[in-house]
């Protein structure tokens, strides 16, 4: 296979003129003209499931006529040979076909502003990302691309599209590097002349790393080992019930179903790391399928910390987030949702301190475990009234909020225990509302809107004027903190990248609105 | 058009916030709709009845060929004598830096929405609206959570806000 462009394992084309220094450790982008190709094994390895099926099936068709044909007498003696040569030339040539043409109408192009991907061969796909609309890249691995060291590049764009972009398979310093490229871009650092460094690879600072007990504990210790056992109990009492041992072999395929759920969320999470790199939070997880997931600063739209009753003894958490366009990805389980499988309460927070890195008290450990374990009105935490006992019996002293200030924390239940937290920056509107009885009793629930992702921020069965007060004091919070960011943001960019922003100071009015496309979100 | 004093009020709405109504015509565009729909469903609710009465079928108790078209109806009368309430329990207020929508009496919620938030504007007009002159307005922001819908605007305030938010909402346009 042999095309006029550069194969990816070689360095993109590079515009003359961008960037001063041609060393091949940093990243050029394209020109209009400039395509790149995927691995040419790419289609192989995304399509690896088909042709070991086609190879069972034909293999088991094969070798069945090879051992009839012995006492069956000559049956299709004559023709196989050459049958089955031609049969398997033709499989050959139709797969190879489509691999080489999937292949070669595979195209991507990274310009300064946008990514390009061109796929599909009868219906044509063209697909275009704004860079600083990137929301969270994430490189993975399947099993059969690790073995050729090959790794898909997905990332997720705020505008428009409902599903992530795809670049399958990019060799693993390729993908790694175009991801460095992009992340640098949709941070506001433009290639930078002075320090082509930065566009490699940043390096990461290791934060936590998940022992493999713990992850085995936690699933052990989960929702799928309350699941097993009910269903256990379940089939027994039916076979004790009906008197027929049958019963245990008819339900063996829910029983493997449920082997597989474990093996799944044990892989799936195994070898759970945690780092911190200039690009923003990255997530290393996965037994045979590994994946990195790389969050931007700014991109958590809102953090929610959880523990059921089982989790409790052993203290441990669960910390999912919200990211612009992770919501509409449905494909992965919401495993990218999830920030730490299981932590303890240190490294729950130390997570927090990266995706949060200011949260706006004096003692964010107390409040922040507060919080978390509740009850009662400490740590400036304001539990629903009294009144509520009628709506929440046990849990109305639990429900409760506290605004720091730079979040809303949100404080739920008693058995499942629930902190959400919302940076007041990332408030997208917000809402009172009371039904009948609510009104009976005085009550009002508040709702914060977040992005599409598995926390939806709510305030239950507050007293009616802490509710309002909530209310008027959340709007006036959020627009204040919108103001702030951009002018922290031009600040920031100001920092990083002095020369274009430098004259720039005065018009503060318009000069935001231009930042924070340059910045994203 | 602001006749504010017509908003219906609840415990939990913003003080010192007025209200702008939503059009009168509205009320009629629901009395047509919900009492289409209702008749509709009576319609189907009493073949039962017909049936009986006309000697056709008759297995089929007399109270229950009575009572559902009954039971509907007393349902879509009650429906349709929410609806001037409800009507009047819209509202919206444009403030400096959000918009607020408030709905509902019994079920009540009140909604603000930040200009800097607002990803776009729809505005809508179906075939009864167009009779009526109205159009409703649907903002979005980046949340699925943001359900904030005003029905029954008069056009032209509907093409005067649409033009208010966008302006606003380009002025204060905030990342995510």
């Amino acid at each position: 296979m042999s095309g006029p462009q550069p194969l990816p394992g070689n360095l993109p084309g590079s515009l003359p003129g961008k960037g001063d220094d041609g060393t091949t450790g940093h990243f050029h982008t394209d020109g209009d003209q400039t395509w790149h190709r995927v691995h040419p094994v790419s289609p192989l390895v995304r399509s690896w499931v088909a042709i070991a099926a086609v190879l069972f099936i034909f293999g088991r068709n094969t070798l069945d006529t090879l051992f009839t044909r012995g006492p069956n007498g000559p049956a299709l003696s004559n023709a196989p040979a050459a049958l089955i040569l031609a049969v398997v030339a033709s499989v050959v040539l139709v797969f190879g076909l489509a691999f080489f043409l999937s292949w070669r109408f595979t195209r991507y192009q990274v310009t300064d502003h946008h990514v390009h991907i061109n796929s599909g061969v009868i219906f044509r796909q063209q697909r275009r990302a704004r860079i600083d609309r990137v929301q969270a890249i994430d490189v993975v691995q399947p099993l059969l691309a690790r073995v050729f060291g090959l790794a898909e590049l997905k990332f997720d764009v705020a505008d428009g599209g409902k599903s992530a972009f795809k670049l399958s398979f990019l060799k693993l310093e390729e993908a790694k590097r175009l991801r460095a490229a992009i992340l640098a871009r949709a941070a506001g650092v433009a290639v930078d002349p002075n320090a082509p460094s930065d566009v490699a690879e940043a390096p990461e600072t290791p934060i936590l790393a998940l022992s493999p007990a713990r992850i085995i504990g936690s699933v052990m210790f989960g929702s799928l080992t309350v699941t097993t056992v009910v269903t256990l109990a379940a089939v027994t009492a039916l076979a004790i019930w009906s008197g027929e041992i049958g019963v245990f072999f008819a339900c063996i395929p829910v029983l493997l179903g449920l082997v597989a759920a474990y093996w799944k969320a044990i892989t799936g999470d195994f070898n759970f790391r945690v780092a911190l790199s200039p690009d923003g939070v990255r997530l290393h997880y996965g037994m045979l399928e590994t994946r990195a997931q790389t969050i931007p600063p700014g991109r958590v739209q809102a953090v929610g910390i959880s523990q059921g009753p089982l989790w409790r003894p052993f203290g441990w958490y669960r910390v999912h987030v919200n990211v612009a366009g992770y919501g509409h990805d449905n494909s992965d389980h919401g495993s990218r949702t999830v920030l730490l499988p299981a932590g303890t309460i240190d490294e729950v927070m130390a997570v927090l301190a990266l995706v949060f890195p200011d949260p706006g008290v004096e003692n964010p450990f107390e409040v922040f475990a507060a919080g978390l374990r509740g009850p009662a009105n400490k740590h400036g935490f304001v539990h629903s009234p009294r009144s509520a006992i009628w709506i929440d019996p046990l849990a109305w002293r639990y429900n409760a909020y506290r605004a720091t200030a730079t979040a809303l924390l949100c404080r739920h239940g008693i058995i499942f225990r629930r902190l959400q937290v919302v940076p007041h920056e990332r408030t997208q509107s917000i809402s009172l509302r009371q039904g009948p009885l609510m009104a009976m009793l005085g009550l009002v629930d508040f709702e914060l809107h977040s992005t599409v992702g598995p926390i939806r921020p709510v305030v239950h069965h507050m007293a009616l004027d802490t509710g309002r007060r909530l209310f008027d004091e959340q709007a006036t919070r959020a627009a204040t903190a919108r103001r702030l960011q951009r002018n922290e943001h031009w600040l920031t960019q100001a920092a990083a990248a002095p020369e274009p922003a430098a004259g720039e100071l005065a018009p503060i009015d318009q000069q935001p609105i231009l930042k924070e496309e340059h910045r994203g979100d | 058009m602001p006749k504010t004093s017509s908003v219906h009020g609840s415990a939990i709405d913003p003080v010192d916030v007025t209200f702008l109504p939503v059009s009168d015509k509205l009320m009629i565009a629901r009395f047509i709709e919900r009492g289409l729909t209702g008749l509709i469903i009576l319609a189907i609710g009493a073949i039962p009845l017909l049936l009986r009465q006309s000697g056709v079928w008759g297995g089929y108790p007399a109270w229950l060929a009575w009572g559902v078209p009954a039971l509907i109806l007393v349902i879509v009368l009650w429906v349709l004598v929410l609806v001037p309430r409800q009507v009047r329990a819209i509202g919206y207020a444009e403030r400096n830096e959000d918009l607020l929508i408030r709905h509902g009496i019994m079920f009540h919620r009140v909604m603000v929405v930040p200009y800097g938030r607002m990803q776009y504007v729809d505005v809508t007009m179906g075939p009864l609206e167009r009779l009526l002159g109205l159009s409703s307005i649907h903002l979005h922001t980046a949340s699925p959570g943001t359900n904030a819908i005003i029905f029954g605007l008069p056009a032209a305030e509907a093409g005067r806000l649409r033009e208010q938010l966008s302006a606003r909402g380009e002025a204060k346009l905030a990342g995510l």
